[in-house]
């Protein structure tokens, strides 16, 4: 059957051109990376290939700085960007709103600190990690509520909410800073899977990828639906493929996989199906796109709000439990009183998640928070100082900012 | 007895839904003051007037929007209340409002199911808003609705609506309404504002719902567009009837002056035309 849907399909495409072609696979859910992917790609070649380069030419052996792509440096670059992409994932949902949660790393500052407190009283650490989850919901929920129900712009309710849980967070830290030794928490982090195992799971991943590709255009083939172009299928496979593999491998030249980028995938993969194949994923696009339509065609708009900032306040938790778990320890500093927050909500807008609403993808969250933390990353390697951090992660910002609004005005005339 | 009772009652085949003597106020403003409307299937009824005539209101009051201070609504005979948008639904009203409200951000065939997505079977463990939407059941029940509606123009249930022209949007709008079990559609200023071929575009449409047995209610200003599309047309003053005319037997400028200044000027001519 493959075969005859080749041939025909191959026929067909011989009368496109390239631009029609490019065009074609902007629309999928590989294309929305595009951007974001060559932003990396960037980034990477630059950190990985121009700077090495310069120190070759310039005979500068002493400090030879071409370690941006090792193995090793990788590896530290994803566990770095776990917590910023954890929150970034969270916040990609109520951004699809329309709204804005700017008091996520604050709620996750608040349970990683509960966390702490409550592994130290004794509590069971599995137990602990499912109440900090629970506080962290009903964080977001209430917020939720006031902004659905009062009607008070989310800026506002959760800016009040990033001063009060910074608060609260002090409150339970007095001293600011809480060791956390629990083997099972500091196992999340620590845990690796085996390399045969990792290739394993990739290898599954990439393989169902490809099954579900497929069998859903033979299911069109065979319902008269239209089809998508035989290339632009193959390219998205590939393109996944390679990404899912090579992680693997390269992670696998270092350590291995470890379980705490198995969970945040993982908890990812559950969040993107929920967004986009679902009635309720559907029901934050249209919120998002035109409340309006959504309440006219009876979707209750208000919980659909309140739905959102509790899911923010569930990401928020578990990005709290992998932060502590990470750092093996929780401070004020890491968390609510630092640099996350703007790093998560540049990472979902820099992954190429409208500010508008009612456009994005959780994984372009993952793949913003891979940006942010690369820049990042690169920056310190090449010894740049804090100040030139901030104001390139600033350039960048704006950048993808204004790539969200010009896709915006020309999306609309096409 | 008001010329008003008789042109009103003698419509030829039963009317589907029919208001009789409606009454709304909004604080000091008498906005409807005993209006008939009755709509028949397979029929197109344009409702028309000035501005603040009551046009507004009473189609308001037919979708659920608005209740009513006094009067009765019978829908296939049956007295009925209707309290909110979902009731008028759920007995097959639908409106398109003039907004259309549709979502930019969707294709074509969320944007029809919305609300409603079909979910695949065998997930019932999961509570319904979370199953798996049936996307190929979805698409193949948008491409129904868009080709028994004949949007030509169209090419793909998959094209994201933001990208459609505004009488492609109508379509999809009205399409909305209808693949919704609707037996009403009332269309509100459908072909406000679009150009020349696509305001031909949306009439078309409006025909095909009179052939799949609609009853359409037609609201416009534009006399061109109601001449070629409806066979009758209910003119409001004031908040009340003037006449129900039957569009072959009558001419834009007749309905333009019952408009203006109703039928009292006139009524000594008999109203001849009126059926």
């Amino acid at each position: 059957m493959i075969v005859l849907v080749r041939g025909r399909q191959v026929q067909r495409e011989e009368n496109l051109k390239i631009v029609d072609r490019l065009r074609a696979l902007r629309e999928t859910q590989i294309g929305a990376f595009i951007p974001v992917l060559l932003a990396l790609v960037a980034i990477w070649g630059y950190f990985g290939l121009v700077i090495p380069l310069q120190d070759l030419l310039t005979g500068e052996t002493e400090n030879f700085r071409a370690i941006f792509l090792s193995p090793r440096n990788i590896y530290n670059l994803f566990m770095q960007s776990a917590v910023i992409a954890t929150l970034a994932v969270g916040i990609t949902i109520v951004l699809l709103l329309g709204e804005i949660d700017l008091s996520a790393a604050a709620t996750a500052g608040v349970c990683a600190a509960l966390l702490g407190v409550l592994v130290l009283t004794g509590i069971p650490s599995i137990l602990a990690c499912l109440i900090v989850i629970l506080v962290g919901i009903a964080m977001g929920l209430v917020q939720g509520l006031l902004v659905a129900y009062v009607g008070i712009p989310s800026f506002v309710v959760t800016l009040a909410g990033l001063l009060g849980y910074q608060g609260l967070m002090q409150k339970i830290l007095p001293t600011g800073n809480l060791n956390v030794g629990d083997p099972f928490i500091r196992g999340i982090a620590r845990t690796l899977i085996p390399d045969l195992w990792g290739i394993l799971i990739a290898l599954a991943v990439f393989g169902l990828f490809a099954f579900f590709s497929f069998r859903k255009q033979y299911q069109r083939r065979s319902r008269n639906l239209e089809v998508d172009g035989f290339w632009v299928i193959w390219v998205q496979i590939l393109v996944f493929g390679f990404i899912v593999i090579s992680v693997v491998l390269t992670l696998n030249a270092y350590r291995s996989l470890p379980l705490l980028l198995v969970l945040l995938l993982g908890s990812t993969m559950l969040l993107d199906w929920v967004t986009r194949s679902t009635p309720y994923g559907r029901s934050l696009f249209a919120v998002g796109g035109n409340a309006e339509s959504a309440r006219r065609v009876g979707i209750k708009v208000n919980q659909i709000r309140v739905s959102a900032f509790a899911i923010v306040g569930l990401m928020a938790a578990i990005g709290g439990i992998f932060g502590a778990s990470r750092y093996g320890s929780v401070s004020y500093t890491a968390f609510a009183g630092g640099s996350l927050l703007l790093e998560a909500i540049g990472a979902a807008v820099i992954g190429g998640t409208s500010l508008f609403g009612g456009r994005g993808s959780v994984w372009n969250a993952i793949l913003g928070a891979l940006v942010i933390g690369s820049l990042g990353n690169g920056l310190d390697l090449s010894g740049a100082s804090a100040a030139d951090k901030l104001m390139v992660s600033g350039a960048i910002l704006i950048l993808a900012v204004a790539i969200d609004a010009l896709s915006r005005s020309s999306s609309g005339r096409t | 007895m008001t010329s008003k009772e008789v042109l009103v009652g003698q419509s030829a085949p039963s009317a589907h839904l029919v208001v009789r003597g409606v009454e709304k106020r909004f604080g000091g403003v008498h906005a409807l003051r005993g209006a008939d409307f009755e709509v028949s299937r397979g029929e197109v009824m344009a409702l028309v007037g000035d501005n603040g005539a009551g046009k507004s209101t009473l189609m308001k009051i037919l979708a659920g929007a608005y209740t009513f201070d006094s009067g009765n609504f019978y829908l296939n005979g049956k007295n009925v209340s209707i309290k909110s948008p979902n009731d008028a639904a759920a007995l097959g009203i639908q409106i398109v409002y003039q907004d259309l409200a549709l979502c930019e951000n969707l294709d074509v065939a969320a944007n029809l199911s919305l609300g409603s997505e079909p979910v695949k079977s065998g997930w019932s463990f999961l509570p319904k808003f979370i199953r798996p939407i049936d996307s190929l059941e979805m698409e193949a029940k948008a491409k129904k609705a868009i080709e028994q509606l004949q949007v030509r123009t169209l090419q793909s249930v998959r094209a994201k609506v933001g990208g459609l022209s505004g009488g492609q949007r109508q379509a999809i709008a009205i399409a909305r309404a209808v693949g919704t079990q609707s037996t009403v559609v009332m269309l509100d200023e459908p072909t406000a504002a679009l150009g020349v071929a696509q305001t031909k575009q949306v009439l078309e449409v409006v025909k095909r719902l009179r052939d799949t047995n609609h009853a359409v209610v037609y609201i416009s200003h534009n006399m061109r567009d109601i001449f070629e599309v409806s066979d009758r047309i209910t003119v409001l003053r004031h908040g009340d009837n003037v006449a129900t005319y039957k569009t072959s037997d009558t001419s834009p400028d007749e309905i333009v002056i019952a408009m203006t200044s109703g039928l009292d000027d006139r009524s000594s001519s008999g109203s001849s035309s009126a059926t």
